[in-house]
This record gives C-alpha cells, structure tokens and sequence, in this order.
C-alpha cells in the first residue's frame, strides 16, 4: 500500500542546509503493524510527517495505492490525509476550547458531514476507547492518557486506513502509556495499518516490524513481537 | 465545510478574545459611523439649503448682477430704475422685472420708544419683485406703481420683522422710524415656508430706499421669465439691452437663473461632503488595519491549530474561509454598531439643525457593503497566509 524508494528531506538551503532522510527505501503492506525508533535527530519524526503527506520531500517517491504523491495538488494531498491517514501526536493536540465531542467531529466537519452523523459516530468512537462516561467534558479536565484516547478517537472518525502516531505515550506514565498500546494492539487486529515513531524499546515491541533510523538513514529492521 | 458550520468556528473563536474582539469591532463602528454621520448630514444640510433656495423665489426667477468673480462692484451708473421697465418692455421673454437697492443693517424701530432698534434689510423695489421673490401678502397690500413714482415713504414687513416691532399686532397703518426716516407700514408678509435664514427684510420703493441710503446704486435687477424654458433667452436679452444703455461704465453684466444658483450650491454642498466624507473614511481605513493586525495576531497565535486542521485534512479554502469569515464577521459587526450610531448622530443634528434626516436605505446598505468589503480587504492577506502554511512546519510552531 505504501511505496517509498530513495526518499530524501533537506531543511534549509546552501550552507544551512540540513539533511533530515537520506535516500530511504520501503515498503508497508495493508495491515502491518510498525515502529520506528532511533534517537532524536535521527529523522524519524520527518518520515512519519512525509508518509502523513504533512510535508512534500526534497527527493524520491512517494506511493500511496500506486498514486505518485509528488502529482498531487495540496488539496488533493488534504483529501488524502482526510481520507486515509488518522494522525495522533505526543502533545495530543486537542482543541481545548471544545468539548471532548467536538474535538472528535472536528475532522467530518471539514467534510461535511451533517450534526448528527458528525455526534453518533464521536460517541461510538469515544465509547470504543473506554471514555463514553466523559462525553461532556474538556480536554483539560481529563488525565494525559484519557486526552490521547481522545486524540486516537479523532484519528479514527474518518475510518481511515493508516494510523501515524508519532511518539503517542511519550507524555504518559507507563501505566497510561500501555492502556494507549492496548487500542493501538485492538485497531490492528481490526485490520488498520499502524506506523508509530517512539524512542522507547518496549512499546516498539508492540509492533511485528521495528525499523531503526540513525542520521537520516534506515540503518536496521527486525521483527516484533506481534 | 457547511455555512452553519463555518459560522459557528467563526463566532466560537471571536468569542475566545471578546475583549480583542470587541476592540476591533470598536475601531470598526467608529469609522462606520463617521462616514455615516458625515455623508447623512452633507445630505441632510445640502438638500435644507436647496429648498430654501428653492423658496426664495420663483423657478423662473433669474437676476443680474455685475460680475463679482472679476471684483467688479456696482456703481450708480451700473442699473437704473428705469432699465427694469425697459427690459421688460423690449423682451417678450421677460414678464417681470424689478431693480433691487439695498440697505443691508438698517435701523428700524418705533416712533417714541426707547426700545433699541431691531436691525433688519431694507429693500428698495418695485412692484414686480413681489412676483420675483415669491411674496405672499398677509395683511395690507404690496407697494405700488404709485409708491415708488411718488417716492411715497412707506414700508412691508416680513412675518419675522413684524414680530420682532410689534409682537402679535397687526402693523398695518402704524408707523416705523428707517434710519430715523418715518414710514408707514403698508403691508405685512406671510412667513415663508422656507426655514428662516434669520434674515429679516423691509420693502420699501426703490426711490424712497435711495433717499434713505443717499445713494443711486442699484445692485441688481431681479426677473421673472415668461416660462421656464425662456430663462436664458430672458438673462441674453437682459443681458443685451443693459450693455447697449451702459456701454460706458465697461462692467460685465451676468445673469443667474434660480437653477443655476442651485446648481453651484449643490455643487459646493457636495464637494464638501465629499471631502468631509474622504476625512471621515480615513478612520475606516484605520480600523481596517486594527483588523488585519488582530487578524495577523490570530494567525500566528493558531499557527500550530492550523497544522493540525490541516493535518485533519481541512483544505486550504476551509482555513482561508475561517479567518476571512473572522475579518468579516468583525466588521460587519462593527458596520451594524456603525450605522446605528452614525444614523443616530445624523438624526441628532438634524433634528437641531432642522433639516431633514437623510439615512437612506442606501446609506445602510452601502456602509454594510463598505464594511464587508473592509474586511475582505484586509483580511484576506492574514487569511491566505494562513492558509499557505505548510502543516508539518505550522505543527511544529511553538
């Protein structure tokens, strides 16, 4: 489903140019379950932002269902996010002016989708993640490992087919941080492909591939546990 | 993203920085307001001193007088008495015309009293002007051919005049003293409908106005023309026969119909509306820039919430429609408190002054029009902006 060959990031230009992925190749099938690991700087975070379409690369490419992402419009690439990729980050990013409810909608309102759809399924989805007693709430009224429930609620509102969770239990006690690894475990078994950037070794070992990046490269790859 | 949707996001974020917002809007509603204002009370004086330009005479009053713009002055020799008969006499365009001597403060008062004397117009004329300016007559009669052959010391009041000499009383019959000359009143005038100027007229015959003045000078020849569309034929004419009888004194006769004074007025009441109006838009465009600089704010303050909409998979429209309805959304916000005090103020003056209130439906329409267009100004720099941010580099913004 995904298709990476030679891909490359550089920030900045001339002297100040920094480059961030050097030359990665890859491919990750429908379904997989994958970690990333490596220290900071090592470019992990910058190749879960180029296969979340987040960023366009500086080099090589980029297949999503055999589509070229380097043909597509930003539009195009925002419909793809849309309707493919649910994203969930360390911070959790949740609006904490809105409710725990809106915060889920708030991807189908950009679709859309009517007030009542838009409410059935952020209570179905926010129920599924084991919050259905919290609906009334605000993000900042719930613990750090409730808010990313929250946050992989969002994620999964547009039904898509890939998570990208960049560091998603690093702001969370490790108790928080495996009921996280647990939905994560659920939603793969349901069939949903998981890519996860972490720098800790046992919840990468939740995934059934671990790639390991160092200065920009893909240096390493070895089976998890799942 | 649907309309109901889009105005909720835009109300939801005004209302996280009411104060913020409430400013802007300030700013906004001031500048409404002044253009408001400013254009309803242009109109509203404009169109007061039209109407009693209107009122001051017949549509077919035309007068001549020597060329002013060239620094010319009438001299004893400029008009005579007997050129207004003349006139009339040789244009059959030409129905009415009257010689006009002024003396402008006039003394005037009672015989016998130590009340201090009430300072008005003495008009010297003939019986012609009457129809010329439009005189009705309340009590008494007008002067006569016979007044001014006769040099017969006698005088009409105007409502305003009269009232201010002998209250409620009927003047007629009753003698005034005009720079310590007797007179007797004649005649008393209905108030014109128009609002008072504060002017306060006497007409006397032109030839006892002369004696009182000590002077031959006549200052202009007021006319009636045939018809209206005889107008200019009736000013040439005039205008002809006066430089024939007085080729030797080498002033510029020039000739002014009512419409054409309306027209110059008109054109200067505008003119400073306009430019009154320019000065009062110079607070709309500083409010204008109050919201694009709040704007600006926003977008870097939401930067990181841009990325993760973006992320989410909000389109570039959808951010740019969000921050260009928050512009919008302040200004006509602003425009509706703007028109509401503006119209009110105008309302305000007017009534003091009054003068008619002009708030047209236009007026609200455009300054709504006006502030919406503010806002699209202004607002869509900080929106386009936001809506280019790359989402991986907006995330990151701290």
């Amino acid at each position: 489903m995904i298709s990476i060959s030679e891909l490359s990031k550089t920030y900045g230009a001339g002297d100040a140019a920094v480059t961030a992925l050097d030359s990665v190749s890859l491919e990750i099938d429908t379904g997989e379950f994958v970690s990333i690991m490596g220290p900071s700087g090592s470019g992990k975070s910058t190749f879960l932002s180029l296969l979340g379409c987040l960023e366009r690369p500086s080099g090589g490419r980029y297949l999503v269902d055999g589509r070229d992402t380097a043909t597509l419009s930003d539009d195009e690439l925002a419909d793809l996010r849309m309707q493919k990729f649910g994203f969930v980050f360390q911070a959790y990013n949740l609006m904490p002016r809105y409710g725990i409810m809106r915060n889920v909608e708030l991807p189908l309102i950009y679709v859309g989708v009517g007030r009542r759809e838009r409410a059935a399924r952020a209570e179905a989805l926010l129920r599924r993640v084991g919050l259905g007693h919290r609906l009334r709430h605000k993000p900042t009224e719930l613990s750090g490992g409730e808010q990313q429930r929250v946050a992989i609620a969002r994620a999964l509102v547009n039904d898509p087919a890939v998570i990208l969770a960049d560091e998603p239990t690093g702001n969370l006690d490790s108790k928080a941080g495996h009921e996280v690894m647990g939905i994560f475990q659920e939603l793969h078994r349901g069939g949903k492909t998981i890519i996860l950037v972490t720098h800790e070794p046992n919840i990468a070992r939740y995934a059934g591939r671990i790639l390991h990046f160092l200065d920009g490269h893909l240096i390493r790859e070895e089976a998890g546990t799942t | 993203m649907k309309f109901d949707d889009l105005t909720q996001i835009v109300g939801e974020n005004l209302l996280a920085h009411r104060m913020r917002a409430i400013l802007t809007i300030l700013g906004i509603t001031i500048g409404i307001a002044a253009v408001i204002s400013v254009v309803a009370i242009g109109q509203g004086g404009r169109v007061a001193i039209l109407s009693q330009i209107e009122q001051m005479g017949s549509s077919r009053y035309f007068e001549i007088t020597v060329d002013q713009s060239r620094g010319e002055a009438a001299t004893a020799d400029t008009f005579r008495v007997e050129d207004a008969t003349l006139i009339k006499e040789l244009s059959p365009a030409v129905e009415k015309m009257a010689p006009i001597s002024y003396v402008p403060l006039a003394d005037i008062r009672l015989p016998q009293t130590r009340q201090k004397p009430v300072s008005a117009q003495a008009l010297g004329t003939t019986p012609d002007y009457q129809a010329a300016g439009n005189l009705v007559v309340a009590s008494g009669r007008f002067l006569s051919a016979g007044d001014v052959s006769a040099h017969s010391r006698v005088v009409v009041l105007d409502a305003e005049l009269s009232k201010q000499l002998f209250a409620d009383a009927d003047p007629v019959g009753k003698q005034v003293f005009i720079q310590d000359n007797s007179a007797t009143v004649i005649g008393l005038l209905k108030k014109q409908a128009s609002v008072s100027m504060g002017l306060r007229n006497a007409y006397l015959p032109v030839t006892f106005a002369q004696e009182i003045a000590n002077s031959r000078v006549i200052y202009q020849l007021s006319g009636v023309a045939v018809s209206k569309e005889a107008l200019p034929q009736a000013i040439a004419d005039s205008v002809k026969i006066l430089e024939k009888r007085h080729t030797a004194n080498g002033v510029h006769y020039k000739g002014q119909s009512l419409e054409d004074q309306m027209t110059a007025v008109s054109k200067v009441t505008s003119a400073i509306t306009t430019v009154i109006g320019a000065v009062a838009a110079i607070a709309l465009v500083v409010g204008g820039v109050g919201v694009m600089n709040i704007m600006l704010v926003a977008v870097t303050e939401r930067t990181r919430e841009i990325g993760l909409l973006k992320a989410l998979g909000a389109r570039r429209r959808d951010i740019m429609q969000q921050f260009l309805g928050e512009a919008i959304a302040l200004c006509l916000v602003g425009g509706f408190f703007g028109v509401l005090f503006g119209a009110g103020g105008a309302w305000i003056v007017s009534f003091f002054a009054h003068w008619p209130p002009l708030i047209s439906g236009w007026t609200i329409l455009l300054a709504f029009g006006f502030s919406a267009a503010v806002g699209l100004f202004f607002g869509i720099y900080p929106a386009s902006r936001a809506a280019a941010l790359s989402p991986a580099e907006a995330l990151r913004h701290l």
